[in-house]
């Protein structure tokens, strides 16, 4: 009888504790709590602008909220997180193609969500020139989350929770398509990958390469830096690498843009950043790893017309040059970034 | 005889110096507000544009259209004393879209808490800047969701369509072939926003207990057959994003533009 009574009594102060808990979260307004972003110091300069759209730590959760919302979908299904997955850095898990409502596929590879603050252009072609306005694209397409911006804002002003948190983040608290892009952005921003062993290692953090490694970085720098430069891996160009063309696809990649004949087949140099975890590779996702993409640099292009110049031998044949020992030491190298922590963070986990 | 004729002549025109220094005086414009409308009016060449009626071009041509809509922004007025008034940039953008039209084929720009003045010139953008577009979400406003529902944004790649004309054309070869002119600038890459300054044939004279109108026609065949000529038949019946049509659509339709008259 004590006992159950105590327990009944513990219940209670409980019931209370969560009470008042949860009513401290539903206690709308403004109040931000700025959260100061770190640049790692091995990283080039920040390219999204701050100042515009200042970090706080509610617009960051409803970033986060947003991110895996459903409700960005015509079926209330697809959520961003749908086919950019934590554990493969936010890439659609062995999916060759993006998948979008009812079953509709799309026609590119999802790209990574990592590091966005420091790229210029988004997408395989670069078609979204502000991060802010980048998932205007997926949620807009057929293929992807089939929706229109109002029916968006209209199902997010009907959910008591986003109504708090919109009020939350934003200072006039109003729920519009703006401030959802925004919160967006912060979140993204925030998903920042810099504690790899490649960064230890270019910090001087303690941590050093294996021999295979350190072989793998000098082949690298050596065959591969001309395009995957710097501490991101990309100079964020767009060129031809070889790639037969997918008939099924017909993507003619960069062209799509300004119809610029010679940007015929070209797409962006992406990130190799958690490269080991983001397969399968190229804009379409034609090779299963990473044994495929260097065999494909050393004897897999074609010449479909507009191939990148470094990537022509001087004897006028196609591709770079590998040993079997460089292609061995350069997947050991490229495993380095990946980056652990990245992958099991809490602050971009759903649960 | 003469003397006094002077007499009158000149003590005529001082009281109307003095009665007009004197209106002038009292009329304190400062810190007073009006409201200004901005009809825009669709044309081709001498007709008003009509939904689904055939236009013929200088090269044999034909053309119907079922859409016609664009976007206007950064509107700006300078008054008599070349000071110049910018509407809020903020609400500074519009889409003016033919199906919205009233039964004359008018679409009206409503601009309230214009300083009073006595304008004479009009200038105004169209489509969207690059100072806009580049501050991101926040630089839009509701104008991102207004502009979807338009179809005025496309959907995959992020940015505006400044104009939109869907339709057919015809010739002496084709009939009713599909015609799409979709301009825009794209990301910073390629920039067709172009701004537009317009001399008003009389004052437009904004006050607190009037209302202004400055009648504007669009004449769309400048489009096609304005500064460039150009035939659907070479390419400009799709047109969407590509970098050397683009800005030749742009040109052309700067020269779109003229004010048929004023209303104070």
């Amino acid at each position: 009888m004590i006992l159950s009574d105590m327990k009944k009594y513990i219940l209670f102060a409980l019931g209370i504790l969560m009470i008042s808990c949860t009513e401290n979260d539903l206690e709308k307004g403004y109040e931000p709590i700025l959260v100061t972003f770190e640049k790692p110091s091995n990283f080039p300069d920040l390219v999204y602008n701050l100042d515009a759209n200042p970090l706080t730590e509610d617009g960051i959760a409803l970033g986060k909220a947003l991110f895996y919302e459903g409700d960005l979908s015509s079926n209330g299904a697809i959520a961003c997180a749908f086919c950019h997955e934590q554990a493969s850095a936010f890439t659609h898990h062995g999916h060759t193609l993006s998948h979008g409502v009812n079953g509709n596929i799309g026609f590119r590879n999802a790209q990574p969500i990592q590091n966005l603050g420091f790229q210029e252009a988004f997408t395989w072609d670069g078609a979204a020139s502000h991060l802010d306005l980048q998932p205007i694209i997926p949620i807009t397409s057929e293929l992807e989350m089939n929706e229109t911006l109002s029916n968006v804002i209209g199902k997010l002003k009907a959910d008591e929770g986003y109504i708090i948190m919109f009020s939350k983040a934003f200072e006039d608290g109003e729920i519009t398509s703006s401030h959802l892009l925004q919160a967006l952005s912060q979140f993204m921003v925030t998903m920042v990958s810099s504690n790899s062993k490649y960064d230890k290692v270019e910090r001087n953090e303690g941590t050093v390469y294996t021999t295979i490694e350190a072989d793998g970085l000098a082949s690298f720098n050596q065959k591969c830096t001309s395009c995957h430069a710097g501490s991101l891996q990309t100079d964020q160009s767009y060129r031809n690498n070889g790639l037969a063309v997918n008939p099924r696809l017909n993507d003619l990649g960069r062209y799509n843009l300004l119809e610029i004949p010679e940007d015929l087949y070209k797409f962006k140099v992406p990130s190799l950043r958690n490269v080991a975890v983001t397969f399968p590779y190229m804009h379409d996702g034609r090779l299963s790893d990473l044994e495929s993409v260097l065999d494909h640099y050393a004897s897999g292009m074609v010449d479909t017309g507009t191939i990148d110049p470094s990537l022509v031998k001087a004897d006028g044949s196609l591709g770079i040059d590998l040993t079997a020992y460089e292609k061995e030491s350069i997947i050991a190298f490229l495993e380095t970034l990946t980056d652990q922590e990245f992958l099991n963070d809490d602050r971009f986990a759903e649960f | 005889m003469n003397f006094s004729k002077t007499i009158g002549a000149l003590a005529l025109s001082i009281a109307i110096i003095s009665c007009s220094s004197d209106d002038d005086a009292m009329e304190n414009l400062s810190n007073q507000t009006g409201e200004l409308t901005v009809k825009f009016d669709n044309a081709v060449g001498n007709q008003d544009f009509i939904f689904d009626s055939s236009f013929s071009k200088s090269n044999g041509e034909s053309f119907k259209l079922e859409t016609l809509k664009y976007i206007v922004s950064n509107i700006k007025l300078t008054d008599e004393n070349g000071v110049e008034f910018e509407y809020p940039t903020r609400d500074n953008i519009f889409i003016i879209d033919e199906a919205n039209a009233n039964n004359a084929g008018e679409i009206y720009v409503e601009l309230d808490n214009v300083p009073a003045a006595n304008y004479t010139k009009i200038s105004f953008g169209i489509g969207v800047d690059q100072t806009r577009f580049a501050q991101g979400a926040a630089g839009q406003g509701d104008f991102l969701t207004t502009a979807q529902d338009a179809g005025m944004f496309w959907s995959w790649a992020s940015g505006y369509k400044f104009m939109r004309l869907d339709g057919t054309y015809s010739d002496a070869t084709v009939t009713d072939q599909p015609v799409n002119i979709h301009m825009g600038s794209v990301g910073t890459s390629l920039d067709n926003y172009r701004e537009i300054t317009l001399d008003l044939p009389n004052t437009s004279r904004v006050r607190e207990d009037s209302h202004a109108e400055i009648h504007l026609v669009t004449d769309i065949l400048q489009i096609l057959d304005g500064a460039s000529s150009l035939n659907f038949s070479d390419g400009y019946d799709q047109v969407h994003t590509n970098e050397i049509e683009t800005p030749i659509i742009a040109n052309n339709f700067m020269g779109s533009f003229s004010v048929d008259h004023i209303h104070n």
